[in-house]
Parts: C-alpha cells; structure tokens; sequence
C-alpha cells in the first residue's frame, strides 16, 4: 500500500464522512442476491415523493391557506381551549403552553426548516461540487491542500463548528442556512472529488482530451453532467442531514432568533418533564413531521441512487 | 417550562442586586424607631414545626399564605434528629460564593447564609435584630451606626471575627464593580471616611446622609462577614472565590461546578447554645438544577429534600402535591415584581406618550393568563394589596389599545423624524414607533414572554426587533442604558425605603442601577425624607407618595407579583424555625433563600 | 507499516495545529473576553486598574499570534489555562466533564455492538425474510430519526411515563444508579449507530456466508449457530471496525444534544455552555481534545484495519 499523503488523506476523508456517508452504507442493499439490478422506483419511493411535496407545499403556501397564525393564541379568556389543550377538530395538533395552534406552528415551522436545507444544500453542492469536481480533475497541488481543509473541517465535531460560526456572525435565517451550507462542503466536495476522479479516468474524458478540448470544457460537457446524478441523489441525503442540523441547533436554543420559529425549535418548546406528561403532543406531532420528512428524502435519496446505479462510485 | 442556566444566571445578578436592596431595606430593629411596624409585612408563611429540643417554641407565623400541615412526627413529642444531608435543588450555579465581590443569585444567597452569618436578621414583619453583631446603635440623627461584634467567634480557618474582619469586607465591598453599586452612591467615595474600627469589637458605619434603616443593609448580601484571610488570598487567586470561608452553621467541604456544593457542620458555630442547642444536619448539598420542572421532579422522586422556584407551573405542581401532603410547601409573593422596563434616555421612550401608548398596549391580562397560568397576583404596583405601604388608587394601565392609538399617531406625526439609537433607525417607521425588546437568553420561558408581549399586544403600534442577549451582554446594556424595554424582575425590599436604590437620581449614572434613568429630585426629596427617622404613618404616607410618582412616570409596566415557592421532602422539620438570639422567629423566607441551621430530617 | 503511522502522526499533528488556530483566532473574535472576566465592570472607570490587571494576568495586552504561541507554549506542558467566567482551571473542568462523556460514549458504542452483532447474524442467516425486512425497516426508520426527537421520545416513554429510568443523572450513589441514569442517554446514541453496525455486519456476512470455507464448513457438519458466530463473524468485522471511527464523530455532536436532554453535566454541554459565554479556554481545551481524540481514533482503526486484514498488509 502507497502512502503518500493525498492517499492518507484520502482514507482519512473516506472514513470521516458524516451522516451522508451513514447513508450510504444503511442503504446500501448490494447484497448479492443473484445480481438482479433493481430498476424501478416503487411505490415507497412515490409515496415519499408525495408527502415532500404535501409537506412543501404546506409550507410555500401557509400565507393563502386557511392555517392559523402561528403567533395567534386561543386562551380561555377568548373562547379559545387555552393552554396545553389536546388535539381536537378545530386544533389538528392540540395547543402548546402559549395557546397556540401546533399545527398551525408545525406548517409555519416548515417554511424555516425548509428553507435551511434548500439552501445549505445548494451551498454545499455549489462550493462543495465545483470544489471537489476541479479538485479531482486537476490533482496536483491544489487537490492537496484542498483535500487538507476538507479534513480539518471533518475534524471539527460539526454542531460545535456550527455553533462557533453562528455566535461569530449572528443568529439570522440567512446564517444559520449559511453556515449548515459550509459544514456541507467538505462531505459533498469529497464526494464530488471521488465522483469525478473515477469519471475522469473513463474513455470519453479521455476521447475528449485526445481531440484537445480544454479542461474548463471537460469539467462542464463531459464530467458535470455524470457527476450531477449522484449529486443529485445527495442532495436529498444533504437536505435530510441540514435539516436534522438545524434541529439540533435549535434544541440547543442556538437557531434562529427573534422568536422564529422551526420544527426543532418546537420541539424544543415541548421537552420539559411536565409538558411531555400534560401534553406530549406540542413534542411529538413536530417529531412525527420532521421523522417523515426525513424518512422521504432518505428514502428518495436512496432510490434515486439505486436507480442511477450510483452505489459503486463510493466505494 | 424550563430556564435556561444562562437566563437564570442573569436574573441571578438582578437578583442579587435586588436582594442587596432588598438587603439593604427594613426597619431599624435595634434603633430606628422609623420602621413602620406593619404587622402584614414581610411574614412569610410559616410551618407549624418547632426547633431545637430544649429551646422554647417559637409561636409559629400567623399569616400564611400557604400552611403547612402539621407535622404529625412533631405532635408526639419527638425533639428534632442528629444526622442527616440535606440535598437542595437551587436553580443556576453560582460564579463565586464571595459576598464581598460576587454579585450572588438567589441561589449564590442561599449558599451565602449557609456558609456565612449576617451581622442582622430579619423577623417576619420585616424589621431585623442583631444576629453576627451583638448590637447595632445608631446616633441621634441617624448618621453614625456603630455595629459591636460579639466576643469569641472564629471564622472556619481560625481567624478572628473582629472590626479589621468587618472592615476589610466593607472595603472589599465598596471598591467591587458590581456590588459596589449598591454601597457608592450611599456612603463616601472614600472607604476610610465610610467605616471606622473603634476599638477590637466595634465598627462605625458613616452613610452619606441620615438612615434610619441601615440596619436592615446588613441583614443580606452585605452583612455577610467573610473571614479576611480568605478575603485576601481570594482577590489574589480568584478561583478561591469558590471556596468561601465564613463564621456560619456549615463549613464548606467541596464544590464540583455544575453538580454538587457540599457544607458539613459546624460543631463551633457560635450560635450553639445561645440561639439552639446543636446543628443537626450532617450536611447540606446543594444541586444546580437549571430545569425548574426536574427539581419539581427529583423532590416528588425524594432525590431532592427542599428545591425553590417562580417559575408558575411548578409553583402550580408544588401547590397540588402540598394538597395531598405529598410534600410540603412555603410560598410568598410579598418580594419581587415582575414587569417590563423602559428606557427614558433615548428616543422614542424620552418621550411619555410613546411610553403610555406601549403602556396601553400591553397584554397584561393574557400574559397573566398565559404565562403566569394565573397562579400569580396581578400587580399594580410594587406592594400587594395587604402590605400597608400599597396604594389603593395606583391602578397599572394595559389592555386598553384605543388609547395607545392616538398617542401613537401624534408622536409619529411630530417626532417621526428622529433616530433610536438602540435600533440606529429612525424611531417611525409606517406609523408605527420602532423599539427593541431585549431580554435575556437562550431562554423559552423568556422567548415566549417576548413573542406574547409583540404578538398579542404591542405589533398593533410598534414594531418590535427581538434582541436576545446572553445575560451578561443583557446586563451590561440595560446597565450602559443601551435599550428600549425589556422584561425585567426586582424591587421587594422588605422595607420599601430600600428599594432607592432604583430609584434615585445619584443610581442614574453612566453605569448604575437606575435603569430606566428617572431622575426626578421630587421623588429623590421623598426617598431622603423616608430614612430620616419618620413617624410611621408618615413612613406609609412616603411610600405611597413614591408608587404614584412611578406610577405617573410609566417607565414600569407591572405584569404580577414573582411568587418564591419552596417545597420540602415530608421528612424534612423546621423549615420556618429559625430564632433570633433572643428567641423570637426569624423570618422564614426571603427571595429565594433561607437559612438552614435549624432544620432536621426526621426518618 | 512504521512510515504508514509516522506519516499518519505528521498528520494528525498538523491537523491538530489548524484546528486550535481556527478556535483560537475565532473564539477571540467572538467578543471582549475581558467582559466575561469583569463582568460589566469594564466600562467603569473606576475599574481601570483591575482592567489592567486582568489584561496583563490573561496576557490580552499581546497581539493575536504572541497570544497563540503562549497558550500553545502552555498546552505542549499540559496546561490549559483558567477558564474566564471563574478562575477555575481548565484542566480540572475537562478532567471532571470528560470522563461523564467517556462513559457515555462507551456505553453507546457497547450498547450499539450488543444490539447489532445478534441483529445483524440473525437478518443475515436469514437474508430476506421476515425478520431481515423487518429489520431493515427498523434501521431505516432509526436512521432518520434524529438523536434530539429520539432522546425526547425515549425520555418521554422510559423517565417520565412508565418512570422506569431516573429523571436525572446520578453520579454519587454507587456505579449502578450512576449506569442507570446514564442508560437512556447512551441508547439514545446507541440505536441509530446499532442500526448502521447492524446494516453493515449483514451485508458483510452475507458476502462471508458464500465464500468456500463456510461451504466447507457447513459440508463438515459444524452447526448452523457456530458457523454464524464462530466462523463467519469475525472475518465479516472489517468494515464494521472501520465505521468506528466514523461514529466518534457522531457521537461527539450526538453528545452536546443528549447531554442537555438528560442534563448530564458533561463535555458536550460545556462546550455549547462555554461557546456562549465566551469562556474560550474551555472551548479550545475541549475542542482540540475532542478532536484530536476522534483522529486518533481513525489512526488507531487503520492500524487495527492493517494488522487484521491480511490482504492490506500485503
């Protein structure tokens, strides 16, 4: 075995990849099992296709729906259930220790969640992608020392970076997207580094370097298009994790400010000993969403995958 | 409902400061004949449990506002049991256990009369008696208070409690940042022209003009006797701040941050034998527990043997286990007020109409309903209605929008233009008034307030920024004058007279702890007025006089009255036992502490 | 192998060296860490000597890299410093929060290793059947349930429902009440790591289940459960020892949260405590233990990895 530093780095990246790398291997059904390809989606895949899209357009459309505020209370004093109030017809979700609708919370709270991991993603693929991509087609020095930032930021337990950037600039929806969107360069950009070393080796590229086209031209006709389809399936593994972050952050009160609210932030709210006993619901209809949103993306993400035959690229 | 530490942590300090207030308040016990003696005031509810064996009964407290049930182990005659560790469940850790220099929470208090004496104590009405110091005497004018120690007393590492000890804690205490804010502006700048030694067992205090109540200042925070030794070794090496060596019940064993304070008894203290025959417990424990509804948990678990709160819902779940002798419970509301604070030194709050109009908006119904679950009394002013200083016509305005309308719409139409430098944006935007809410975070408790206050009430007319701040931050700004309005929780000075502090012209400076900065020399002339030796019923007339000029000047919008509530494991004896020297009880609880000396666990 | 751990040493030095400059230069932009010293104070002038002073005792009256090279200077002899909110010295804080993370990783890792390896044999032996299926839907299911929602459910179920765990943690009445407190908190970070161990052993065994010698096994007559155990398993480890290291890393941010869920007073939750109150010579001592543990770790797996699998040595 060689051992030259890159390769280190290599391996040291390749065991240090996060949760998107837990999705790969909980997903991976290359069992061998008679070496039948699976090559249809399924009905689970559809199913998670159509909850993501209940769940966004709750959420893209909560201002014209006839969802209630999430700030508006219904105590007793206005005819309202009051505080901690179990689920009912005119409370989906019951109400939480304010009198406030749940539901209502939970639809409103999607629009921030939602919104982290659209962008964190994006972030992630667009800085993380090219990175890795021009990483991985061009070696040499630059693939060094880009390989050895992405190892320091993998070596950072990722909620404490989070946290470090986020009291170092502020606690906006735009940072916190922002931020959750750098912690994702590093897992995506060495992915996208793998994908396109193993593109980078096949005939076409080679083909297309014989003819004499240049390495920008490469980078964007022939390997961009190969490398978007794992993205692609990433990215809804990268938007599941980004969520999940800013869950996290928000349990630790550390997300948005301002009294913006989020599913983890609800989730937050419902914790105490005494809510989870009177009232367990403020707690767990938001886990029950954000479980079913995840559980889609990862799903999809996975099928998205097997279905592009993707799996080999990260072994 | 659950605080954050951080949050605790702050309103810790305001705490602290308020307790030095409230410290500093009460009645002359040995020589004012100023302090009104309000039977109502001041008593908290008491059990009807008994202390050390031999020593009388005192005659338990009469006015309640939560009775403990009697304790049955009591009736047959039992005197109290040696031995024993009893575990406290206290809400925020503590920075430092230093009276002198640590700005010190409740829970820092608590900690604080465990390990140290105070030189005077309170009784149940309010007014105090010599506890550490053998007397306290004033002159005829009430400008010279001379304090004589008692002979013979040691601190924990052998050094004597003498007038250098006392003088050497005033010194620390004047020149310290923080709490020097409550002694500057009352004494002279210079420490030596403040305190004099005047022979080995007596001290003169000097206050810069005639008070009639000092006593009482010495009955909290800053009566607490530190050993000078440690004082010293201290200020070198701060960490010892954790470690404090006073005179008191219990002797300071070890400290693990975060998890465990533990004392042991102290088998010298000077109170053996002359105030109760013996300390009982092996130990006390205290446990920083930040979830207020864990430390209801762990006591109903028997994993806790006494815990405090004000947080409503646990007062709530305290108040149904007491119902059913679960546990045992000592509550009052005669201390702090919980209210929204506002900023009269910048625009738009410089002007009174846009503090009426926010006045005006106020939910302060809902924010009863919602966020104290309507376990709290309503306040109106800083005393409730049986405190004989309250005020009857002091009525707090809220819940009235239709007014706040028009005020609102005149000061924009003339004011519009100028700039709030907290939010650096001018102070109309829309026609309606820009403000800043601040308060102290991450906390869900203090979030909710925040989203209750702008969503059910004040959006109507201003918009309203968030900022959160961690406590520190938060104090340094309200402390620098840089915000708007914030949620805020002091005042409770057993006798009004102290609460000064907050009030005057001479604590509204660039750092002090006139808050909302008021200077009014109308109101200052009445505060003087109440310590120079008054007559009672001038004494009330005064503080009635003071409620309604902060009543007119709309920089407090009172939501209710904070309730400290203290549940107890059933085994747990004497919670309410405490004695003077003399044998007269002692008051039982102040905000969020008491002593520990006379407790017993039976079992 | 020597050249393969010198060079890997190298690494991890360097790395360790970034990491503590990124904290340091950060945390020190994060605000006036003489406010967190003096409290408000530090606007006063009356204060300006103990200002002074404080500055000079906690060397800020140097530039950012003199500050560095002293605190690095400090940390190669062992010594973190004092933490800013109370003098406290920061080894004794890490020596006394560290160990409660310790053990609640360790207990993690054993809980996930007790719940997978059975899981795991037992899906395999019986690829795609009901029990399989069921599993893999299960580990799905863990997967995407994040450590905050499960520690809340499982705290809500377990502590306050059926109240079979304690609300609180408990260190100082004996190893057993301190284990139970620590139950919950450990399964929580157990179970979804179980289901990545459980996933990962069965595809590795089912592989390992088609190679000749367990034919020749199974031909000779050895038993069905001891070929399971004793034959197939351990060759099936390798990718099982290799995600280990990877999970340190989860453990460590699964830590901050379920450390606040169950108020454990430990590493995690310092850090995000001292985050927020600028308390940065905690944070860094924290952060670079912490994060030179899990590199440490990964090199001690590639070690492991090397000495076991025979085909890498080579």
């Amino acid at each position: 075995m060689e051992s030259t530093p890159i390769d280190i780095i290599d391996d040291q990246l390749d065991s240090s990849g996060g949760s998107v790398a837990v999705a790969d291997v909980v997903t991976d059904d290359s069992v061998p099992q008679g070496g039948v390809a699976k090559k249809k989606l399924g009905i689970g895949f559809w199913i998670a296709v159509a909850w993501l899209i209940f769940i966004v357009t709750l959420a893209v459309f909560a201002p014209i729906l006839p969802i209630k505020e999430a700030e508006a209370s219904f105590p007793t004093s206005r005819g309202g259930p009051g505080a901690r109030a179990a689920p009912s017809a005119d409370h989906w979700f019951g109400t939480d220790e304010s009198a406030r609708d749940v539901f209502a919370r939970t639809i409103w709270g999607a629009r921030v969640s939602l919104t982290v991991g659209f962008v964190a993603v994006f972030v992630g693929m667009l800085v993380g992608g090219s990175l890795g991509m021009i990483s991985g087609y061009i070696r040499g020095w630059f693939d060094r020392v880009l390989s050895f930032i992405f190892l320091v930021l993998l070596s950072f337990p990722a909620l404490v970076l989070a946290i470090l950037i986020t009291s170092l600039i502020n606690r906006s929806l735009a940072t916190i997207a922002l931020t959750l969107g750098i912690l994702s360069i590093a897992p995506i950009g060495r992915l996208s580094r793998a994908a396109t070393l193993q593109f980078a080796e096949r005939e076409f590229v080679t083909a297309a370097k014989a003819i004499g086209a240049k390495p920008g031209r490469i980078l964007m006709k022939e390997l961009l298009p190969n490398v978007m389809i794992p993205m692609a399936a990433l990215g809804l593994l990268g938007m599941a994790v980004a969520i999940v972050a800013e869950g996290g952050l928000a349990f630790l009160n550390l997300s948005v400010e301002g009294g913006t609210i989020s599913w983890g932030k609800l989730i937050n709210e419902g914790r105490g000993t005494r809510l989870l006993r009177d009232a367990p619901w403020i707690a767990i209809m938001p886990i029950i969403v954000l479980f079913m949103t995840v559980l889609a993306l990862n799903y999809a993400g996975d099928k998205v995958r097997d279905y592009f035959d993707v799996k080999e690229l990260s072994v | 409902m659950r605080i954050s530490r951080v949050h605790l942590r702050l309103l810790a300090v305001l705490l602290v400061l308020g307790l030095v207030a409230a410290a500093c308040g009460s009645s002359g016990g040995d020589g004012g004949d100023a302090s009104p003696s309000g039977g109502d005031d001041g008593t908290d509810e008491a059990a009807t449990d008994d202390d050390g064996g031999d020593d009388a009964a005192p005659p338990p407290n009469t006015d309640l506002v939560e009775t403990l049930p009697p304790d049955d182990e009591e009736d047959g005659g039992d005197g109290p049991v040696k031995g024993g560790v009893y575990r406290i469940g206290i809400e925020a850790e503590v920075n430092g256990v230093n009276p002198t220099t640590s700005a010190l929470s409740a829970p820092g208090l608590w900690m604080g009369i465990t390990v140290f004496d105070t030189l005077t104590a309170y009784l149940p009405d309010g007014s105090v008696v010599p506890h550490l110091a053998e007397s306290v005497e004033p002159n005829e004018d009430f400008t010279i208070w001379t304090v004589t120690l008692r002979e013979g007393i040691s601190f924990h590492d052998g050094t004597p409690l003498n007038a250098d000890a006392v003088v050497a804690n005033f010194t620390s205490q004047h020149g310290a940042p923080l709490v020097g804010l409550a002694v500057r502006p009352f004494f002279p700048p210079e420490v030596a022209d403040a305190i004099a030694k005047v022979d080995d067992l007596t001290v003169e205090f000097f206050p810069l003009d005639p008070d009639a109540n000092f006593p009482a200042t010495l009955a909290g925070q800053l009566g607490m006797v530190a050993s000078p030794a440690w004082l010293e070794a201290a200020a070198a090496d701060p960490a010892l701040d954790q470690e404090p060596v006073g005179t008191g019940p219990f002797v300071f064993e070890s400290r693990v941050l975060d998890s465990v304070t533990r004392f042991v008894r102290n088998d010298d203290w000077w109170g053996i034998g002359l105030i109760q025959d013996d300390i009982w417990l092996d130990a006390v424990e205290f446990y920083p527990l930040t979830d207020t509804e864990q430390r209801v948990e762990q006591l109903f678990a028997n994993e806790l043997d006494a815990m405090h709160t004000t947080v409503s819902s646990s007062v709530i779940e305290l108040q149904d286990a007491a119902a059913l002798d679960e546990i045992t419970l000592v509550s009052d509301d005669r201390t702090e007020e919980s209210f929204a604070m506002i900023n009269t030194l910048h625009p738009p709050f410089d002007d009174i109409r846009a503090r009426q109009a926010l006045t005006f908006a106020t939910p302060r119904d809902l924010y009863n309903e919602l966020i104290a679950e309507n376990v709290n009394r309503p306040a109106d002013q800083m005393f409730t209605p049986d405190s004989p200083y309250y005020n009857p016509d002091v009525v707090q305005e809220a819940d009235d929008p239709d007014r706040a309308a028009p005020l609102v719409e005149e000061y924009c139409a003339e004011k519009g233009t100028e700039i709030n430098p907290v939010l650096e944006g001018p102070v109309c935007t829309d026609g309606k008034i820009n403000i800043e809410l601040q308060y102290s975070g991450p906390s869900l408790v203090q979030t909710r307030i925040a989203e209750l206050l702008r969503d059910e009430g004040w959006s109507q007319f201003f918009n309203v920024t968030f900022d959160e701040l961690l406590q520190d931050d938060h104090i340094q700004q309200v402390a620098t004058g840089l915000y708007n309005v914030n949620t805020w929780r002091q005042f409770g000075a057993p006798d009004p007279s102290r609460d000064k502090v907050w009030l005057m012209c001479r604590t509204a400076e660039a750092i002090a702890l006139n808050w909302p900065r008021v200077c009014d020399p109308g109101r200052d002339e009445l505060i003087l007025q109440a310590d120079t030796g008054v007559s009672d019923e001038e004494f009330v007339q005064i503080q009635q006089d003071i409620v309604q000029n902060m009543n007119e000047a709309y920089t407090y919008i009172f939501f209710n009255h904070t309730i400290w509530a203290f549940g107890y494991g059933t085994n747990v004896n004497g919670q309410c036992g405490m004695q003077s020297v003399e044998g007269e009880p002692l008051r039982c609880v102040e905000n969020g502490r008491q002593l520990i000396n006379q407790i017993w666990l039976s079992e | 192998m020597v050249k393969m751990i010198a060079t890997r040493l190298v690494l991890l030095v360097s790395l360790l060296l970034a990491v503590s400059m990124i904290t340091f230069g950060s945390m020190n932009l994060l605000g006036d860490p003489l406010f967190n010293i003096l409290g408000p104070a530090v606007d006063d002038p009356r204060s300006a000597d103990k200002v002074a002073q404080a500055r000079a005792d906690f060397n800020l009256d140097k530039n950012l890299p003199h500050r560095y090279g002293l605190w690095l200077g400090d940390v190669l002899q062992g010594d973190f410093g004092n933490s800013y909110a109370n003098g406290v010295s920061v080894n004794s804080i890490v020596g006394e929060k560290l160990p409660r993370s310790l053990l609640l990783a360790g207990m993690a890792l054993v809980m996930a290793v007790v719940i997978a390896i059975p899981m795991g044999v037992f899906a395999a032996a019986r690829a795609n059947k009901a029990f399989d299926k069921a599993t893999t839907f299960v580990t799905f299911g863990f997967v995407a349930l994040p450590n905050f929602a499960l520690g809340v459910i499982l705290y809500y179920l377990f502590a306050v429902r059926w109240q079979i765990f304690p609300l609180k943690y408990i260190e100082d009445e004996g190893l057993f009440m301190k284990l139970k407190s620590m139950f919950l908190p450990a399964l929580t970070l157990a179970l979804p790591i179980a289901a990545v161990y459980q996933r990962l052993l069965r595809t590795d065994l089912i592989t390992t289940l088609q190679e000749d010698f367990i034919l020749m096994a199974r031909s000779k007559g050895v038993s069905r459960r001891k070929v399971l155990f004793g034959h197939a398993l351990r060759p099936s480890m390798f990718s099982f020892i290799t995600v280990f290291g990877l999970n340190a890393g989860a453990l460590i941010g699964g830590a901050l949260v379920v450390e606040t869920i169950f108020n454990i007073p430990g590493a995690g939750r310092e850090i995000v405590e001292s985050i927020i109150r600028d308390d940065f010579p905690v944070v860094l001592a924290l952060v670079l233990i912490i994060t030179g543990g899990f590199v440490l770790l990964n090199l001690l797996v590639d070690v492991l990895y090397t000495v076991l699998d025979p085909r890498v040595r080579a």
